[in-house]
């Protein structure tokens, strides 16, 4: 398949888990110096395989050839050892200490024992400068951006003499400007005769830097295919097993009048503003998508909204009346929807049964109690409704719901928050770690919200969907909306460079008025 | 409550899809004859093991078994023994477990019920001139009102400035040790005491109650189902009380909205509170709640086999609920069970004692094995139960 000799052959790797098979007789090679993407949704066994190839797991069946020669790593430290490395998505790296000392960190160069700290800084220095990976070796890694971290973790696995450098979904985490820059140090590192193993699921990436792609699905290796000659479409359809639509059913927008209005909010952290002077407003029937990078400050301001977290400073106001730091019980009253972020944190009570998760905060409502007892024929009933209108997959509705898959969770979910037709959707994250048809469909859903005239907030750390559903679309930046774009003005790279804080402060509050 | 489902998967699917009107039962009703082979397997094992160091001690361990056995269950008196034991056990237990449900461990049961049994006391003999229909319920709200007072400080201190429950409630079992010993010995200590013959020294003690305040034994009941109960037995109505108070709780914890508030805060505070949940309410009240049960501990022996409080009244049953919460995984029909099985050990340990010569220490080692192993056994099944209901969920995905 590949016309360069393979440096790593997998053989019919199996690995089971109790219940599942994340590994079903897996078989490809890897060429020397390409770049091979494995993608995959969701619990397709990309993780696992990996951890297998890196030494994490020992594989039940099978066997992997590194360099013509059967391995069997034990541990992550004999796979680096060989020449395999890993880049992790979250980064292991010491922030208190300097570029250089992390990546050395554990393979020091010392003499007598003794750290040499100029050797590092100049080692380090060599290793970026031969890779073009710009970073300074000097400089403190909680003060570098997360880019730039993740050029570390690659300085670490090449410190440590790895031929082949695997990455864990590298560009989740970046801004657009910064998987451009990533994109490149790649086409260095297979320039310099390096290995690149890309782990990913978004197609668009894929096709654009891989030579090579190896599609998974549940578990099984369902082809592997050179990217030249091979569609998104169709990639798709492979991940899935059926086409998918890339285009949702949106009609055009009809925004009515102000449902949610926030005023100069402001939160502190300890002595950190983590909302500073944050404006903005949603209309009925209109997405509002805002786009940053995270930590800008998207989760203190969904908690805010929601009562969760104290505001110090401005008004929330929800259709008119002030809800400024009430409960967050009387703010739901008020029909609001709220996707939580951390569906597992925030968005159910995992041990706790799926009909119990839907009644969740409703349970007191006449609908499902009277008289301090529960209504369970209204209970189930209901429950069952909402998830069959949802296609929430289930063996039970009495059955814990971390039983359920992660797509089912988000879907659960849903099926509790838009019940009784919200006025407002607050929908922070809610693709996060959904397989393409879990996603589409959750969209799907916000759009069809968005028809009935519904409010919607979303936050995503996902450009593409943030780009893809909205109609009006902020940039968050230190906890401070920097700029606002109609649906057709946005591009990534402008939002790119106001999520980074390249550029900062534009305002184009009323080209949404229609 | 511990129905056996036997349908097979497709037919729950089916029914699933198609009747959507049945009774919740909770998810591990379909496991239930697992839950109750862990608990006899556990004792079983610790038995064996326990054997180990009656073999050590030069004993049969079969006829230790065999002894403790007849001892417990041949007599009459012993059945009414291990009830009357296992009487205050109940409470703690409830006590313990309904705080553990909302993931609040009340390590102040001890304090609790000594501070209860104080105020149940007080009232009973301070209070004169009362009908038994009203003095004795007083009596009872008394106890239960001095639990949750005790309850009060370690609760406001978690929800208003974040404190620790498990420190704040063990202070205070010392604390409400010592006051009770400056109460009784004080303050209230019975001054009236007639020394008979004039020698040694009156009971640290404080009044009397009032024969209103006393708990009717449980004689009378037992004669109506032909069981005659020895005179020197103090089983009384607290037994009654506490099974149906484990039979309310129950219904409190699984069938009403504030169970599932219950619930999901001890699950996941964080997620109630996105819901639309107080979870400080909920903590406020679970752990008054928990308060006012364990202020129900010390009855039984106080009003129904004392009469007073004095300075030796029995202690260590707030810990003992601990053990008896953990063992039954705070299932109210668990928690009966488990009380009755240590009321069981410590009455066969008695037994051995005096009939085999064995240390009454191996009724300790047995309680402190069973309580290792039935969590052990528990812990085993539940990770079972969960492989095989991911397994479901997965072939359900695979199947629609």
């Amino acid at each position: 398949m590949t016309n360069t000799t393979p440096v790593l052959q997998l053989q019919g790797i199996t690995k089971r888990f109790p219940g599942v098979v994340a590994n079903d007789r897996v078989t490809f090679d890897v060429g020397a110096g390409e770049i091979h993407a494995v993608v995959g949704e969701n619990g397709a066994g990309k993780s696992t395989l990996m951890k297998i190839v890196t030494g994490l797991y020992p594989p039940d069946e099978g066997c992997i050839i590194f360099k013509g020669r059967p391995v069997a790593f034990r541990s992550p430290g004999q796979a680096i050892a060989a020449g395999i490395g890993i880049v992790h998505q979250h980064f292991m790296l010491v922030d208190a200490f300097t570029v250089a000392e992390n990546v050395i960190l554990g393979a020091e160069p010392a003499r007598l024992g003794v750290i040499d700290p100029k050797t590092s800084v100049r080692q380090v220095s060599e290793l970026c400068d031969r890779f073009g990976l710009k970073v300074d070796p000097a400089a403190r890694v909680e003060d570098i951006s997360v880019g730039e971290q993740q050029r570390v973790e690659i300085l670490k696995v090449l410190y440590r003499g790895a031929e082949v450098i695997i990455l864990d979904e590298p560009t989740a985490v970046l801004v657009p400007q910064e998987v451009e820059e990533l994109f490149e140090h790649l086409m260095a590192l297979k320039g310099q005769g390096k290995t690149v193993i890309f782990i990913s699921h978004k197609l668009d990436e894929v096709l654009r830097v891989a030579d090579v792609i190896t599609v998974l699905r549940q578990g099984r290796v369902v082809g592997t295919v050179p990217a030249a000659e091979v569609t998104r479409e169709r990639l798709a359809e492979m991940m899935v097993g059926r086409p998918v639509l890339f285009d949702l059913k949106r009609g055009p927008a009809a925004p009515g009048g102000v449902v949610l209005s926030v005023e100069g909010l402001t939160s502190v952290n300890g002595s950190r503003a983590v909302l500073d002077d944050l404006s903005l407003e949603v209309r009925a029937g209109e997405i509002y998508g805002l786009a940053g990078v995270e930590g800008n400050g998207q989760t203190e301001l969904a908690e805010a909204i929601m009562g969760l977290r104290p505001v110090t400073g401005g008004r929330v106001t929800l259709l008119g009346e002030d809800v400024t730091n009430l409960s967050t019980g009387e703010v739901r009253r008020r029909r609001v929807a709220y996707i939580p972020e951390d569906r597992h944190r925030r968005g159910l009570v995992l041990p706790m049964t799926v009909w119990e998760n839907v009644i969740l905060g409703v349970h007191r409502s006449p609908e499902f109690s009277r008289g301090g007892r529960l209504l369970f024929r209204s209970i189930l009933s209901s429950t069952e409704e909402a998830v069959r209108r949802f296609d929430v997959r289930l063996a039970s509705v009495l059955a814990p719901a971390q039983t359920l898959s992660g797509g089912n969770q988000q879907k659960l979910i849903l099926a509790r928050e838009f019940r009784g037709d919200p006025g407002f959707i607050l929908a922070s994250q809610p693709t996060r770690g959904l397989d393409i048809g879990a996603t589409e469909f959750v969209r799907q859903e916000l759009l069809n919200a968005r028809d009935r005239g519904a409010a919607v907030l979303l936050i995503s750390a996902d450009l593409e969907e943030v780009l893809s559903i909205s109609d009006r679309i902020g940039v968050i930046y230190n906890g401070h909306i920097q700029a606002e774009f109609g649906r057709d003005e946005a591009d990534p790279r402008t939002l790119g460079a106001y999520m980074t804080g390249a550029r900062t402060a534009r305002r184009e509050g009323g080209s949404v008025a229609s | 409550m511990t129905e056996t489902r036997t349908e097979t998967r497709e037919e729950t699917q089916k029914e699933t899809r198609q009747t959507p009107v049945r009774r919740p039962r909770g998810p591990r009703r379909k496991y239930a004859l697992l839950d109750l082979a862990a608990p006899v397997l556990a004792v079983l094992f610790a038995m064996a093991v326990a054997s180990v160091a009656l073999l050590v001690i030069g004993k049969n361990p079969l006829a230790v078994y065999g002894t403790m056995f007849a001892f417990s269950f041949g007599r009459l008196d012993s059945v009414a023994a291990i009830l009357y034991k296992a009487t205050p056990l109940i409470f703690s237990g409830l006590a313990v477990a309904v705080g553990f449900r909302a993931k609040l461990f009340n390590i102040g049961v001890e304090g609790q019920y000594l501070i209860g049994a104080f105020c149940a006391s007080w009232v009973g003999f301070a209070v004169k001139g009362l009908p038994a229909a009203v003095h004795l319920p007083l009596v009872v709200l008394a106890g239960a009102l001095g639990g949750a007072l005790w309850a009060l400080v370690p609760i406001w201190l978690k929800v208003k400035r974040g404190v620790h429950e498990v420190i704040s409630t063990i202070m205070l079992n010392h604390t409400a040790f010592l006051l009770l010993h400056y109460l009784i010995a004080d303050v209230f200590m019975d001054k009236t005491q007639v020394i008979v013959g004039g020698a040694g020294s009156p009971r640290v003690r404080m009044p009397l109650m009032e024969p209103t305040a006393l708990m009717p034994k449980l004689h009378g009941l037992a004669a109506l189902i032909g069981v005659d109960l020895p005179s020197h037995s103090s089983l009384n109505w607290m037994l009654v009380f506490g099974i149906l108070l484990a039979a309310g709780l129950w219904y409190l914890v699984w069938r009403t909205p504030f169970g599932v508030e219950l619930r999901a805060v001890g699950h996941n505070p964080d997620a109630a509170e996105a819901a639309g949940i107080n979870p400080s309410a909920v903590y406020f009240k679970t752990f008054l709640m928990s308060g006012a049960i364990a202020g129900l501990v010390g009855l039984s022996d106080l009003i129904g086999h004392f009469g007073y409080l004095d300075i030796d009244f029995p202690r260590g049953y707030g810990f003992t609920g601990i053990a008896v919460a953990l063992v039954a995984r705070n299932n109210s029909l668990g928690i009966i069970l488990a009380a009755l099985l240590f009321g069981f050990l410590s009455r066969g340990g008695l037994g051995i004692q005096v009939l085999e010569k064995v240390p009454m220490e191996t009724y300790v080692i047995l309680q402190g094995l069973i309580i290792l192993t039935i969590v052990v056994f528990w812990e085993v099944i539940r990770r079972y139960v969960r492989a095989r209901q991911k397994r479901e969920e997965a072939s359900a995905d695979a199947q629609c």
